[in-house]
């Protein structure tokens, strides 16, 4: 059972040989390993592997699964390797570029409107958090296609607030 | 003594006012904006009042909602916490005006030390050192006239400021003038005024602070010192108490509390204050303000000293005389405070709210957390991003590095970002552990480290975890023990739109 997964932006496939709790499987192309795993609670992976144990706990978000382990959280996206593309999702079409909230917030103030020349370094739209306003930049020059941001309204960090093309 | 107290504040120092109350056996009251109905202050208050809607200009900064909830509920005393009113002398004017008592200075010491040119007066006046610079809203034709005379860089400071608001280093004449004007509408839309202020910029310094604490019958001491140098947009995000710089040169503790009492006793302070000085590469100090208030950083001074602040705040506030004098005072091992902070400290320490999914906080041994978030609690975006503070207590500073190190890889915070595994970075770095701290001491780490990377193990084993996770999740019965067949399988479509955008 083979799945590729987007570990924190980078790449990996993984391939489950054989299923829990007496578990063998192999990332990328590094030697096949094996670990015993239970979930004693729900998200919750108990794993030994090479005499050491972990507790990896795994979260359902609307982008993938979060899984906390030691103190680290690692994002990660999985898909079945041979029936999609490695093209990395949210990349848009050849030469558009979407603008995204980097951080969950209200928008302030959008600063353009759709079809305006925009240079590179333009403020698109003010995001603000947490008593902190946070002026989002236009990544380079274009026109603003698509202007989903409304002032007044609550953004999701990864929301798209333009795309310029 | 007081039979019931309003906490005129929200989040975790509301939460750290109350265990106190509560082990007095007085009764606590919370106020809450429409944002906080269900925040941890007024879960775990006796009684609790609606004041307004969640911006805070129209709730925990409206004095008469406020001193109306206290009247409606009949408490003897208002305790501000820190930020919102604590500093506000009008306030605890109001209060005292209204018949009740306001746990902290008098009206008139908050205005001489409330605004930093005042307070740099009152200091010099009592013979406490200050940095270099001009004490009065100025032109930028006289910051420009500073400049030549005592060098760059310059530090543009707010009159009214705090928390870093309205200020801007300055490394070279020609970007003075910009800077100026940007300080100033910085600071006129923080503060509701645009004067600005000059010093000179002292490099590399550190922050030290001293706690004080007096009666109202003319007595005062001081609790020693917190080094507060781990900075980020000018906020404290780490403080320790021995500061290592103090530890070798022990003398300074005395002589900064000589210094710090001086310039409370020219203001005529009584209860909980801090004076913050900045230490330069020779360990000279200046005055830098005083925050006439409970300051976030408090536990690490408990821990080392063995005292409650906020008990001693109420006793104080109700008339006693401070139960102990300065040669009384003792300090023990080694404290450390992290603020976990809801931000992305890899993406510029970005605020970062949201849905709190699961928490595990760390336990045993020499662990204190001030907090106020639950699992399933939803971290308001109106608020600062202050979570918790976890403070260590251990025999010695290394001693104490490696316990929040435990701590912080207990610590499991989900759904939002937190800087838990930025301090864990910060406390294994060499400069760090060498005590070699300074207010850049931040932005220089990020020229020195990238984010960290997990060990290749813990990789292999989220990658295993998701991996099962998703098969399981999926309708397949890997996990449950039984394989079957990849081929065609249903869960590979489910995945695809569940983790695809």
């Amino acid at each position: 059972m083979k799945l590729a997964l987007t570990i924190n932006g980078d790449e990996h496939t993984i391939d489950i040989l054989t299923p829990a709790p007496a578990c063998r499987f192999q990332l990328g192309d590094s030697p096949e390993r094996s670990a015993q795993v239970e979930t004693p609670e729900p998200g919750v992976y108990s794993v030994l592997m090479d005499g050491r144990s972990y507790d990896a706990y795994v979260e359902e978000t609307p982008n993938g699964l979060v899984v906390s382990l030691q103190g680290y959280h690692f994002e990660i996206a999985a898909r079945d390797p041979r029936r999609w593309s490695r093209k990395p999702a949210g990349s848009g079409g050849e030469g558009v570029r979407t603008i995204a909230s980097p951080m969950p917030g209200k928008v302030v103030r959008v600063l353009v409107a759709a079809g305006d020349a925009v240079e590179a370094g333009q403020g698109i739209a003010v995001v603000e958090a947490m008593k902190m306003q946070n002026e989002i930049k236009a990544p380079r020059a274009g026109k603003v296609l698509s202007l989903p941001a409304r002032e007044g309204a609550t953004v999701a960090a990864g929301e798209v607030l333009a795309t310029i093309g | 003594m007081f039979r019931k107290v309003l906490i005129a504040n929200r989040g975790e120092i509301a939460v750290r006012v109350m265990r106190t109350l509560r082990e007095m056996g007085i009764g606590s009251v919370a106020v809450f904006s429409d944002a906080d109905r269900t925040s941890r202050h007024v879960r775990m208050a006796d009684e609790a009042e609606h004041i307004g809607p969640s911006p805070s200009a129209e709730s925990y900064l409206r004095t008469d909602r406020i001193l109306d909830a206290a009247r409606k509920h009949g408490v003897d005393a208002i305790h501000p916490g820190y930020g919102f009113l604590s500093e506000n002398a009008e306030f605890a004017a109001a209060c005292e005006d209204a018949g009740l008592v306001f746990i902290g200075p008098s009206a008139e010491s908050i205005r001489m030390m409330g605004s930093k040119t005042a307070a740099r007066r009152t200091a010099m006046a009592a013979g406490a050192p200050v940095v270099p610079g001009i004490d009065h809203a100025i032109t930028f034709e006289e910051a420009r006239e500073f400049g030549r005379i005592h060098g760059y860089p310059v530090l543009l400071k707010a009159v009214a400021g705090g928390g870093g608001k309205g200020m801007r280093a300055v490394e070279r004449e020609p970007d003075l003038e910009s800077a100026f004007r940007n300080a100033a509408s910085e600071a006129l839309r923080a503060f509701g005024s645009d004067e600005i202020y000059v010093e000179r910029l002292i490099l590399k310094a550190r922050h030290i602070e001293i706690q004080i604490l007096g009666d109202r019958h003319g007595n005062l001491v001081h609790l020693g010192e917190r080094e507060c140098s781990l900075q980020r947009r000018h906020q404290k995000v780490m403080e320790e108490c021995p500061s290592p710089l103090v530890q070798q040169h022990p003398e300074m503790r005395h002589e900064m509390g000589q210094a710090a009492l001086r310039a409370a006793r020219a203001a005529g302070y009584y209860n909980a204050g801090t004076v913050e000085f900045l230490v330069d590469q020779e360990r000279r100090f200046y005055f830098l303000e005083m925050n006439t208030r409970l300051q976030v950083e408090h536990p690490i001074t408990e821990l080392a000293t063995g005292l409650d602040l906020v008990r001693l705040q109420v006793e104080i506030a109700a008339g006693a005389p401070l139960p102990f004098t300065q040669e009384q005072v003792a300090w023990r091992g080694s404290a450390i405070e992290c603020r976990i902070y809801a931000e992305d400290p890899y993406s510029n320490f970005l605020p970062f709210p949201g849905k709190i999914t699961r928490l595990t906080r760390p336990l045993g041994p020499g662990i204190r957390i001030d907090g106020c978030i639950y699992g399933g609690w939803v971290v308001p975006m109106e608020y600062d991003p202050l979570l918790a503070k976890l403070a260590v207590w251990a025999g010695s500073r290394e001693a104490a590095i490696e316990r929040l190190l435990r701590a912080l890889s207990e610590y499991d915070v989900s759904g939002i970002r937190t800087n838990i595994g930025f301090f864990r970075q910060i406390l294994e770095d060499a400069e760090f552990r060498a005590g070699r701290l300074h207010t850049a001491f931040i932005d220089e780490f990020f020229e020195r480290h990238a984010p960290p990377q997990p060990p290749g193990d813990l990789t292999a084993v989220a990658a295993l975890a998701a991996a099962l996770h998703t098969l399981a999740r999926n309708g397949d019965r890997l996990v449950e023990g039984e394989p079957r067949p990849a081929a065609g399988s249903q869960w590979l479509q489910a995945g695809r739109s569940e983790f695809l955008r």
